[in-house]
């Protein structure tokens, strides 16, 4: 597994410092003066040259672009031009939010997947199994917004009176903040559930016809013990990767979920900061995005190494 | 894999085959699912065209009746600005669906070439299927943002968002097609009358491929129009007062307690072009010999 990981950095690395070279470049190439366009037109030479001077303008890029990166590995995010607050501060503000919506929604998705795919993995009278497959088809192919609009209007007719918008800490309000956080949450986690529930659906499928399983069937074990001991352990190993991958559609997600449900997360500061081209603070959501999405997704290939020991992460 | 009305594989030189290809793509339509599907986006297309004479006032008619409810003159009442939003919704479908069409067959030409290309040099194939994992596991509204630092909100933003994140869609497919095709007697026959290997990969293996590429076509497109939706809403995509699926739904979701309808429109119009590019999708499935639930 060391070698792996040995193996695995410098493409990580790679990935990394060409995200942080074009988060850095991108706001620097727009044509004209940056500093100008970052201003407004109706900005005074002063409040100009003052950006100028915050964004170090004047040296050569090069030599700007190692400064961040070198403040980034000490833990100094920069500074926001447009509120002058330090970026670290303002997304420490709206780290509690996203955390507490990915990870209700991660639970809700690896819950509400696994029931719904071990169900439909299982043989079910006929009208179940279809209205099963109808379901899992639907929020497959319905992204979370569609889904979580759905909701609301759904919500508006039969609950009225249920919180839609705005958000509390589930930490020191957990009963109103759970209210407001179920929505979003399931909204974000159904489609990706439906994912998970049709892999361990087609994997329990395929694992049923192998003949392990048929062995199990002579020696007269009990076909729920089947089910159990059998089909689901060795039908849930590549469920795992997706169930990772998924966590980073969950972020991205994220954004326009919370943009419907009106929650101050990082997703709402991302699309501010993007609208108000408030570069400083937008490289570093950027940069640490692809990041976690990267982490993610080798994080998911050690685990499936540990659960499959036939895969061997050495000899990549 | 192709084993449908043609049992032998296809060469586009033969205008035969090209016209027969053609009839088995039309001929899903006439499959009732098919049909219902086509209904459905013809009567969202032809009132989004249509919406110049049926409304000669213009979208951004403005008046003095905010937020009326439900009536004849305003079948789903009007927005905070009086403006009649039945009429701004066809026209936002228009607005999205004309992006979609836009972006996607950019990404499905680049992408089926980026497919395809491992015949040309291996060195390449692989390169492009790394690209499309990169692609893939690019958390897409981390690009759209990259996108519009580079180009600003607005049409353009979204339809190289949706093209960039088409491409995989289409090149996997071709890829998984030109993996299988490579190796059929076919190709080496081309390969030994030393025809060039852009021509194999466009003339034979192309035409070989094209089946899976043209039923994914249908639901890529509903894609982009999601995609749409998710970056306008988010305030990142198309700028009111222009109408867009996204842009109603940003400021429907303000109004959800005084005027539900506004959210509504647009969301049951997005469930209904989801529905008609699926039922599409299906019919041509069905068509060219697939199962519904294959490669997916």
């Amino acid at each position: 597994m060391i070698r792996f990981l040995i193996n695995r950095l410098p493409s990580f690395v790679l990935l990394l410092v060409v995200t942080s070279v074009i988060a850095f470049a991108l706001p620097r190439m727009v044509p004209g003066d940056p500093a100008a366009a970052l201003a407004g037109s109706d900005a005074t030479a002063e409040q100009i040259e003052a950006i100028r001077q915050q964004l170090d303008l004047g040296r050569p890029f090069v030599v700007q672009y190692f400064d961040w990166l070198g403040g980034l590995v000490q833990g100094d995010l920069g500074t926001s031009i447009l509120s002058g607050r330090p970026v670290a501060e303002l997304i420490g503000d709206r780290v509690e939010s996203s955390l507490e919506l990915t990870l209700v929604a991660a639970t809700l998705m690896i819950v509400i997947g696994g029931v719904l795919g071990v169900l439909a993995g299982t043989k079910q009278k006929n009208w179940i199994a279809g209205l099963l497959d109808g379901i899992i088809g639907l929020l497959v192919a319905t992204p979370p917004h569609v889904t979580g609009l759905v909701m609301i209007l759904i919500m508006t007719l039969v609950l009225p009176y249920w919180p839609i918008s705005g958000e509390a800490s589930l930490i020191s309000d957990p009963g109103y903040g759970f209210q407001l956080i179920l929505l979003p949450a399931l909204a974000l986690s159904l489609p990706q559930a439906a994912a998970v529930a049709r892999l361990i659906q087609s994997n329990m499928r395929t694992v049923a016809q192998m003949d392990f399983v048929e062995l199990a069937r002579a020696k007269g074990v009990p076909p729920r013990r089947i089910i159990t001991h059998h089909i689901l352990r060795n039908s849930l190993g590549n469920a795992l990767i997706v169930i990772a991958l998924r966590v980073g559609e969950l972020l991205s997600g994220a954004v326009v979920i919370e943009a419907i449900f009106a929650r101050n997360g990082l997703g709402q500061l991302a699309v501010a900061a993007t609208q108000s081209r408030d570069y400083m603070v937008v490289q570093v959501i950027i940069v640490g995005a692809v990041a976690i999405a990267a982490l993610v997704n080798m994080l998911s290939e050690i685990g499936l190494a540990i659960l499959d020991p036939r895969i061997r992460l050495d000899t990549k | 894999m192709t084993d449908t009305a043609f049992s032998g594989p296809r060469a586009s030189k033969s205008r035969g085959l090209v016209a027969s290809m053609l009839r088995t793509y039309a001929s899903a339509f006439r499959r009732p699912r098919g049909m219902l599907g086509l209904a459905i986006l013809s009567v969202i297309v032809l009132a989004g065209l249509a919406s110049p004479w049926l409304w000669p006032g213009g979208v951004d008619q403005q008046s003095r009746d905010s937020l009326l409810g439900m009536s004849l003159a305003h079948p789903f009442g009007t927005d905070q600005l009086g403006r009649d939003i039945f009429m701004r919704t066809i026209y936002a479908a228009k607005i999205s669906l004309g992006i979609s069409v836009v972006a996607v067959p950019i990404g499905m030409v680049l992408g089926t070439l980026m497919g395809l290309s491992g015949m040309i040099s291996p060195r390449l194939g692989t390169i492009c299927v790394s690209l499309f994992d990169l692609l893939l596991g690019f958390p897409g509204l981390i690009l759209a943002i990259l996108i519009v630092l580079m180009v600003g909100t607005g049409w353009l933003s979204l339809v190289l968002t949706i093209s960039l994140l088409s491409i995989p869609q289409f090149g996997r497919l071709a890829r998984g097609a030109f993996l299988s095709e490579q190796a059929r007697e076919y190709v080496q026959a081309a390969t030994l009358l030393n025809i060039s290997k852009t021509k194999i990969m466009l003339r034979h293996i192309l035409p070989n491929t094209l089946d899976p590429l043209v039923v994914q076509l249908g639901l890529v497109l509903i894609n982009g129009v999601f995609i749409e939706a998710a970056i306008s809403l988010v305030g990142l995509g198309i700028q009111p007062p222009t109408p867009s699926l996204g842009t109603l739904l940003n400021s429907g979701i303000r109004y959800i307690y005084q005027q539900p309808l506004y959210a509504a429109g647009p969301t049951v119009l997005l469930l209904l072009l989801a529905l008609s590019f699926n039922l599409m999708a299906d019919a041509l499935n069905a068509a060219t010999g697939r199962d519904a639930q294959g490669d997916r």
